[in-house]
C-alpha cells in the first residue's frame, strides 16, 4: 500500500512539475510557436502523469477507466489544436524569424512535374 | 398614372409600406449626396525642444513622479489583492461547515425535495427533478433566452441575400473568398475529427438521456453536441455540414422543441393544479424510461442548446447558416 502511495506521489509530482514548467514557458516565451511548444508539453505529458498518479493511488476501477479515456481524448485533441494554431501562426506571422518553412506538398507537386 | 397615385407615392405612408415590405432599404432612400471631404490630419513635426518636454513628461526614466506613480500602483494592486484574499478567507471561516445540520440552507424546502422528490418526480437525480419538474417554467425561460439570443445575433449579423447595396455585396464577396480557403483541408484535423466526432455525439446523447439518473442533462449534453457539430464544421467545411444541418433544420428543431416543451409542461401544470389525472406514467425510478416528462423535456433542452451553439458559431463565422 505504502509503495503504491509513494509511486502515486512520484507520478503526481512529475505531472505538477510538467504543468508548472508549461505555465512558466507560456508566460516566458515571446513567440507564438515557442509558447505552443510549452503549452503542448503540459497538455500531454503533464495530464498523463497526473491522471496516472491518481489511477495508481485509487486502483483499477470504472472511474480510473474513465480517467484513461480522458487522457486519450486529450492526447487526440490537444496536439491537433497545437497543430492548427501553428499553421495559423505560419500563415499570418509576417516576421517568423529564423524559421525555415518547408512546403512539402508544393515540393512534391514540383517533383511530379 | 393618375395624379392621386403620384401623390400617394410621395407620401410617408407609401414609403412606410415599402419599408415594411422590404422593397426599400432605408439606407438607399437616404443616400447622402453630399460627400464628406476626408479630413487630412496635419502631420506634426516636433522640434527638439518639444520632444524634450514630451520625454520629460512621458518617459519613465526621466520623470520621477511617473515612476513613483507606477511603483505606487503596483504596490496598491498587491495590497488590494492581499486585503481581498484575507477578507474572503475570514468570510469562509465564518460559514457553517460542510454537511452541518444547523446551517440555514437546510430548511424545509431541501427536506421536502429529499423526502418526496423521488416519489413525486420519479427522477433519481434530485437536481433534474427540481429544474425540470418543480421549476420547469424557469428552465423553459432559460432555453427561450438562448433562442432569443440566437435570433438577436441573426438580426444583427445575417447578410440579406436579396439586398443590392454595394457594401453587402462586397462583404459577401470577401466572405466567399475567405470561405474558399476555410476548411483548409487539413488532413490531420480531418482524420482526428473522424474519430472524435462520433464519440462526441454518442457521449452528448448519453449525457442527455441519462439526465434524470446521473449528473448531466439537457444543458451540458447539448453543449457537447454543439461542440461536436462545430468540430465537424471546422474539419470538413460548410458544404458537407449543410447536407444534414442547415437553417431549415435549425428552425424546425428549435421551434418544435420549444413548443413541445411549452405545451407538455402547461398540460402537466394545468392538470396538477386542478387535481386531475395527467395520465403521464412515472415508471420505476432508476430506469431509463421513467420519471414522466423529464426525459422528453431534457431532450428538448439539449436540442435547443446544441442548435444555439452551432448557430452562434456559424453566424459569427460566415453571417449565415
Amino acid at each position: 500500500m505504502i509503495v503504491r502511495f509513494i509511486f502515486a506521489v512520484i507520478f503526481l509530482c512529475a505531472g505538477m512539475f510538467m504543468l508548472a514548467t508549461a505555465t512558466f514557458g507560456v508566460n516566458r516565451f515571446n513567440k507564438a510557436l515557442n509558447r505552443i511548444h510549452a503549452a503542448a508539453l503540459g497538455d500531454t505529458l503533464g495530464i498523463f502523469f497526473c491522471t496516472m498518479g491518481l489511477v495508481i493511488w485509487k486502483g483499477l476501477s470504472a472511474v480510473s477507466g474513465k480517467m484513461l479515456v480522458v487522457v486519450i481524448f486529450f492526447w487526440l485533441a490537444s496536439p491537433v489544436a497545437s497543430h492548427m494554431l501553428g499553421n495559423l501562426d505560419l500563415e499570418i506571422n509576417e516576421n517568423p524569424g529564423d524559421l525555415i518553412i518547408e512546403h512539402h506538398e508544393k515540393q512534391e507537386e514540383e517533383a511530379e512535374k | 398614372m393618375s395624379k392621386i397615385r403620384k401623390n400617394y407615392e410621395k407620401s410617408f405612408a407609401y414609403r412606410l409600406k415599402q419599408w415594411v415590405n422590404g422593397d426599400l432599404d432605408i439606407a438607399d432612400a437616404k443616400q447622402l449626396e453630399v460627400q464628406i471631404p476626408e479630413k487630412k490630419e496635419p502631420e506634426v513635426f516636433l522640434n527638439s525642444m518639444e520632444q524634450e518636454t514630451l520625454d520629460d513628461i512621458y518617459d519613465e526614466r526621466r520623470n520621477k513622479l511617473l515612476r513613483r506613480m507606477d511603483l505606487l500602483s503596483k504596490a496598491a494592486s498587491v495590497v488590494l489583492c492581499v486585503v481581498l484574499i484575507a477578507f474572503l478567507l475570514v468570510m469562509v471561516a465564518d460559514m457553517p461547515g460542510f454537511g452541518d445540520a444547523a446551517s440555514p440552507v437546510n430548511n424545509e424546502v431541501a427536506a421536502r425535495y429529499i423526502e418526496s422528490g423521488i416519489p413525486e418526480t420519479g427522477a433519481v437525480n434530485f437536481v433534474t427533478g427540481m429544474i425540470l419538474d418543480y421549476r420547469a417554467f424557469d428552465t423553459f425561460g432559460e432555453s427561450n433566452v438562448l433562442f432569443i439570443a440566437c435570433i438577436c445575433v441573426q438580426i444583427l449579423l445575417r447578410l440579406d441575400k436579396k439586398s443590392k447595396r454595394k457594401e453587402v455585396q462586397d462583404i459577401k464577396k470577401s466572405a466567399a473568398k475567405e470561405l474558399k480557403k476555410e476548411p483548409g483541408e487539413d488532413l490531420i484535423l480531418q482524420k482526428v475529427s473522424m474519430v472524435l466526432v462520433p464519440l462526441l455525439f454518442v457521449f452528448g446523447i448519453y449525457i442527455i438521456l441519462n439526465g434524470h439518473l446521473s449528473p448531466g442533462g439537457g444543458f451540458s449534453g447539448g453543449s457537447v453536441l454543439g461542440a461536436a457539430l462545430i468540430l465537424y464544421l471546422s474539419a470538413f467545411g460548410y458544404e458537407k455540414t449543410e447536407k444534414f444541418f442547415s437553417q431549415k433544420t435549425f428552425k424546425a428543431i428549435t421551434l418544435s422543441a420549444l413548443s413541445f416543451y411549452c405545451l407538455a409542461k402547461s398540460y402537466s401544470f394545468f392538470t396538477g393544479a386542478n387535481h386531475l389525472e395527467s395520465g403521464i406514467p412515472l415508471g420505476t425510478p432508476g430506469n431509463i424510461l421513467s420519471s414522466g416528462l423529464i426525459l422528453p423535456l431534457n431532450i428538448c433542452v439539449g436540442l435547443v442548446v446544441a442548435c444555439t451553439m452551432y448557430g452562434f458559431y456559424t453566424l459569427f463565422r460566415k453571417g449565415d447558416f
